[in-house]
């Protein structure tokens, strides 16, 4: 149980100014007009081009590399091979590892063995085998042609199913039958639930393999061209993450690693590791003393990127005639690609998640990854939660249609509330799903349309949860932030969290605004460069807003204790009897009499006693592990299927978001258009096509994702449970809502096609038109039946 | 990626423009917008010494009207001037909507209608990086003899996406190809040849200059499937085009595209309406013989069985539209 602990403000008359207010982002201007500076923009003295040469066969034996050609080709600094990563490897996370131990008292196979180049066999298209660093692009490019690899083809293995067969070729020889790991998690008491439950119903559902599509394209820059000094610029989710990965790897000590992520165009989860292609710029530039960059172009992008994989879920549901519902039980066979990684991980958490929002009796979540030789896969946006949520809500929905209950009911009468503890023994302290569910309910029109729709007119509706921070990939969950105050009163913050679009930057200077008592328009960021910024483990598992922003607010207290001292001798009071709201610091007692903050800094900064003010401040979740906050999510989607050419058309999707406070309305109706269109892509749209482990589509062109003309209208509901932990009551709405739009819209799919289960994303128009005969053959049966 | 070493030239008249062609056309690419052909030479999918930029060409940016309610079209034109012309939209609706039917908005700002018309074809296993390509086989188009779509082929199979051209062949438009010193029309219907490395007439010191639109009265329509709307290849068109009103059609044609090398002229769906009119059974009759028009499909880009039907869901769609207009 975590401790009791009383809300930062009320919940309804909490005296806000700049919380809750519409501020456009505070680095808008610079991005769309292209002042922003990316990776990719910069530029340094003596800077070399690195490229990669990557295996162009799924499996195979490295017989001969031969790279005296490219050495001898003039402008050529540096080429590097398997020889100078030795004893090398590119584990990322071994930290999450130990916090799934200490979490779960499991181990939770992370360490890869993955080297930074392939040794003597390649197991994938697109592994590195060498790299060069040239002078200019061009002569890159060239070296890399002149370097001979000569492969012995080994039998490769393309799909999970048949990797697990008798006699399939073996992947890694160390994971005999490809299974890289295979855990059961249970909590609760799902056999008994199971047992006794009137009914079970069950599904399969298919999840196909995707890439990010970063705005912002693989790239890093790295200065280490001194040997106690590694300085790298690159998009990153972490920067914490990746001085610990590197460090070690090249005998330097956690600050000696510089990292500096200037802007970061987009991450989707996908960006929280170390990957060969960051090793690979820091051996060039050791080896030639200069800086290099190493980028990838056009389809290399989609090598490189790590996404989801194949994802197979079976799903069973145990429940009551009266709509109780008593347990889950999913597995997953997971494709890990060559390199299983932590994929296992990301099971346990859509195992888990599934379940917050229900008061269940147990959940069981079977996991197996199993390797084989397609690309390693990683994370992509909402991580295996969009599908493993897809799965789940679609049957939900089946389970209401057999007892003839309405979906809404369904939900609401298992929806778990405040004070609920959950069966892996998490507590909501807030708690507003019901509130959402009615929410979306009344605003979409619900009782008006489900089941009354046109036919291929379908409606559909699913729920969420989503930890807002989770303690326990180190022993602290840390972030820290400094408040500096300039005589002129302007405030500077300085922030380790990484801005990767989500508007975090702007989110940190609004709680800073709002302790001050100024305009947001007068805080600006120093971030992104762990030379300068205090501590940030960085923006994932949703820890942005709850953790940093914690850690700005306290900041921004420490920095008005300070001011506050001037200003209660100006104002002849205590400094427990001021208020600092609109730009002014007034006494509370006698509000008429106040200075403007602009005095108050001026008058501190330029005191006899030369003070200076710099408000530190951190924030830790007070748990020992896991997580204090959850976001609560319900969605409606409406769609219309044109049953001639399979084509799904999405005409609203209603969001009801318990964010626990809203800090900038602007950024959340932001997350939630994005995350709508994302789980719209995802279930639509996303889908690399491969052959014998080739990507056959690996463009903007050909990679499917939609563009505005495909969004549909969007209603957003913010609903404020006001948080306990949270900065003013706020939890998240970075990944809340995505895992929610996605189950929603395959939900109104199903429900167009007369509540025919959709057994894979993307719905594809060959898979609906599928799902069409399906559905027209289940109607016949039925009818003939009766 | 960066372009490949190119000279790049630019000529200011037609007559440099054909001189060029016939000293070094074997060696050059025209380039008039550019929007295919640069990403595809960044692409090595082609390599020229030359790139020969058209786009300063006076004489083929003009629309003029012809004595016999015609038109005569620069092949310069760039689409988005075609899109927004008074003209082309009244008398020739399905060209209009083609031309907007290609790419984006920001696409058709630089992109030319005779860009469009020669669009090279297109294929999952060719139209990626040089890098990329290492990991196939050679195929046709990159100097092997084989077909990665089909394989037992001898042909390439590679894809003709261009929008364009499906309305002008309904349409009955001829295209001028002029080389130093000579020129000659062709129907733009026999302008294209079922082979995907080899998918047009057009010689190597020709160029299309000019594209004539005879007066037409009849009810015409473009319809595009697309996998969203906009910024996307087709994964099937089609031009239809019947004289007569209603249900009533003495002359009927129907022309798919982008589900094979070249466009396809359905002969015998378009004589059945022509035949018994624009109704219900025989657009049901006329659907059942389009699968036998279509030859050998292939699943580039889109399954061959979503493009057999698809080709029949646009017959219906496009018959059923005439007969309402």
């Amino acid at each position: 149980m975590p401790p009791e602990i009383k809300p930062q403000v009320p919940k309804d008359n909490p005296g806000l100014t700049v919380v809750g207010q519409r501020q456009p982002r505070l680095d808008g201007a610079d991005k769309v007009s292209g002042r922003s500076v990316f990776t990719d923009d910069v530029v340094l003295p003596g800077m070399l081009y690195g490229k990669i040469l990557r295996s162009t066969h799924a499996h195979a034996r490295i017989k001969r590399l031969d790279t005296s050609k490219a050495e001898a080709l003039p402008g050529v600094k540096a080429v590097v091979t398997a020889a100078h990563a030795t004893g090398m490897s590119a584990n990322s996370t071994d930290s999450v590892a130990k916090a799934s131990k200490r979490r779960t008292g499991k181990t939770i196979k992370l360490k890869t063995g993955e080297t930074i180049f392939a040794d003597d066999v390649v197991t994938y298209i697109g592994e590195e085998i060498a790299a060069v660093a040239a002078l200019d692009e061009a002569t890159a490019t060239k070296a890399l042609e002149l370097i001979e690899v000569e492969y012995e083809p080994l039998p490769a293995i393309m799909d999970s199913r048949r990797a697990v067969r008798a006699g399939a070729p073996q992947v890694n020889e160390e994971f005999p039958g490809n299974v890289w790991s295979q855990d059961i998690d249970n909590y609760g008491d799902p056999d008994t639930a199971f047992d006794e439950a009137d009914f079970i119903m069950e599904s399969k559902f298919e999840a196909g393999v995707t890439h990010n599509l970063y705005a912002e394209f693989h790239v890093a820059l790295v200065d280490f061209s001194r040997p106690d000094k590694l300085k790298i610029w690159t998009p990153t989710q972490t920067s914490y993450l990746m001085q610990h990965s590197l460090a070690p790897a090249f005998g330097l000590s956690v600050n000696q690693v510089q990292i500096i992520h200037l802007n970061t165009g987009g991450a989707f989860s996908g960006r929280g590791a170390v990957r060969p292609h960051h090793y690979v710029a820091v051996l060039l530039s050791r080896e030639t003393r200069r800086p290099v960059k190493v980028f990838s172009a056009g389809d290399e992008e989609f090598l490189i990127g790590r996404a989801l994989g194949k994802n197979r879920y079976k799903t069973r549901v145990a429940a009551d005639k009266d709509g109780t519902l008593r347990a889950f039980d999913m597995t997953c066979e997971m494709d890990g690609g060559a390199v299983g990684n932590e994929v296992g991980y990301f099971g346990w958490m859509a195992g888990l998640s599934n379940a917050w929002m229900f008061d269940l009796q147990g959940n069981r979540f079977q996991r197996k990854v199993i390797l084989t030789n397609q690309r390693p896969n990683f994370l992509g946006h909402g991580g295996m939660m969009v599908s493993s949520n897809c799965a789940v809500q679609q049957l939900l929905a089946k389970v209401a249609r057999s007892l003839d209950m309405d979906p809404m009911d369904l939900l609401l009468k298992n929806a778990v509330e405040q004070g609920h503890t959950g069966l892996s023994g998490e507590v909501f302290a807030s708690c507003g799903l019901k509130e959402c569910i009615e929410t979306v309910r009344r605003e979409s029109g619900w009782d008006d349309k489900y089941d009354k729709l046109p036919p291929y007119h379908g409606i559909g509706v699913a729920v969420g949860a989503m930890a807002a921070g989770a303690k326990g990939a180190f022993k602290h969950d840390t972030s820290a932030a400094m408040v500096r105050v300039g005589e002129d009163g302007l405030i500077t913050v300085y922030t380790g969290i990484p801005d990767m679009g989500q508007g975090t930057h702007t989110t940190m200077a609004m709680i800073a605004a709002e302790v001050l008592g100024i305009d947001a328009n007068d805080v600006q960021l120093v971030a992104g460069d762990t030379d300068l910024t205090p501590i940030d483990i960085g923006a994932f598992a949703q820890r942005g807003t709850i953790t940093t922003g914690n850690a700005a607010r306290n900041a921004a207290i420490d920095a008005r204790d300070q001011l506050a001292v001037y200003a209660a001798e100006k104002l002849e009071t205590s400094v427990d009897n001021l208020r600092f709201a609109h730009g002014q610091v007034s006494r509370v007692d006698d509000p008429q009499q106040s200075l403007p903050f602009k005095e108050v800094t001026w008058g501190t900064l330029n005191s006899m006693e030369g003070r200076f003010v710099m408000g530190r401040g951190f924030y830790n979740s007070p748990l020992p592990y896991g997580t204090t906050s959850w976001s609560f999510d319900a969605q409606v989607a409406e769609v219309i299927v044109d049953p001639e050419t399979g084509q799904i058309d999405v005409l609203k999707v209603t969001v009801a978001h318990d964010l626990g406070r809203t800090i900038n309305p602007l950024a959340v109706e932001g997350q939630i258009d994005g995350q709508v269109f994302s789980a719209m892509s995802q279930v639509i749209y996303e889908e690399l096509v491969t052959d014998d482990g080739l990507f056959l589509n690996p463009s903007r062109l050909e990679y499917k994702m939609p563009r505005t003309y495909e969004m549909p209208e969007i209603a957003h509901f913010m609903i404020e449970s006001n948080d306990p932990y949270g900065p003013f009551g706020a939890k998240e709405v970075g990944e809340g809502p995505v895992v929610v739009a996605g189950a929603a819209i395959i939900a109104a799919v199903s429900n167009a096609l007369g509540g025919t289960l959709m057994p894979e994303m993307p719905m594809t128009p060959m898979r609906v038109l599928k799902a069409i005969r399906a559905s027209e053959l289940e109607k016949s049966q039925s009818q003939s039946a009766a | 990626m960066l372009l490949p070493d190119h000279q790049y030239v630019r000529v200011d008249s037609l007559k440099d423009c054909l001189k060029s062609l016939r000293e070094n056309g074997e060696r050059t690419h025209v380039v008039a917008g550019g929007t295919d052909v640069i990403f595809n030479m960044r692409l090595r999918l082609f390599q020229p010494d030359i790139a020969l930029s058209i786009r300063r060409i006076a004489e083929i940016k003009q629309v003029e009207e012809l004595a016999d309610g015609g038109l005569r079209i620069g092949a310069g034109c760039r689409l988005v001037d075609l899109a927004e012309n008074a003209l082309i939209n009244e008398r020739y609706p399905a060209f209009a909507d083609s031309i907007r039917a290609v790419a984006s908005s920001h696409i058709r700002n630089i992109a030319t209608l005779g860009g469009n018309i020669c669009l090279k074809t297109r294929c999952w296993y060719t139209n990626n990086s040089e890098q990329w390509r290492q990991g196939v086989k050679e195929c046709f188009k990159t100097d092997g003899d084989l077909c990665h779509v089909i394989k037992s082929s001898s042909l390439c199979h590679a894809i003709n996406n261009a929008d364009t051209p499906l309305p002008l062949i309904v349409l009955g438009a001829v295209l001028t190809l002029q080389r130093e010193g000579e020129s000659r029309d062709v129907p733009i219907a026999d302008f294209y040849q079922k082979d995907g490395m080899d998918h047009t007439v057009l010689k190597a010191d020709e160029l299309v200059t000019h594209v004539t639109l005879p007066p037409c009265a009849d009810r015409t329509v473009f319809l595009k499937i697309a996998a969203r709307k906009g910024m996307d290849f087709s994964q099937a068109a089609i031009a239809a085009r019947a004289s007569g009103t209603g249900t009533k059609a003495g002359e009927v044609s129907l022309v798919l595209g982008s589900i094979s090398m070249a466009p396809i002229v359905l002969h015998e769906p378009a004589r059945l309406i022509a035949e018994q009119g624009i109704t219900d059974a025989a657009i049901e009759q006329a659907e059942e013989k389009v699968r036998a028009e279509l030859g050998e499909l292939t699943s580039l880009y889109a399954r061959a069985g979503y493009k057999a039907h698809l080709a029949k869901v646009l017959v219906r769609r496009a018959l059923k539209a005439l007969r309402e207009m």
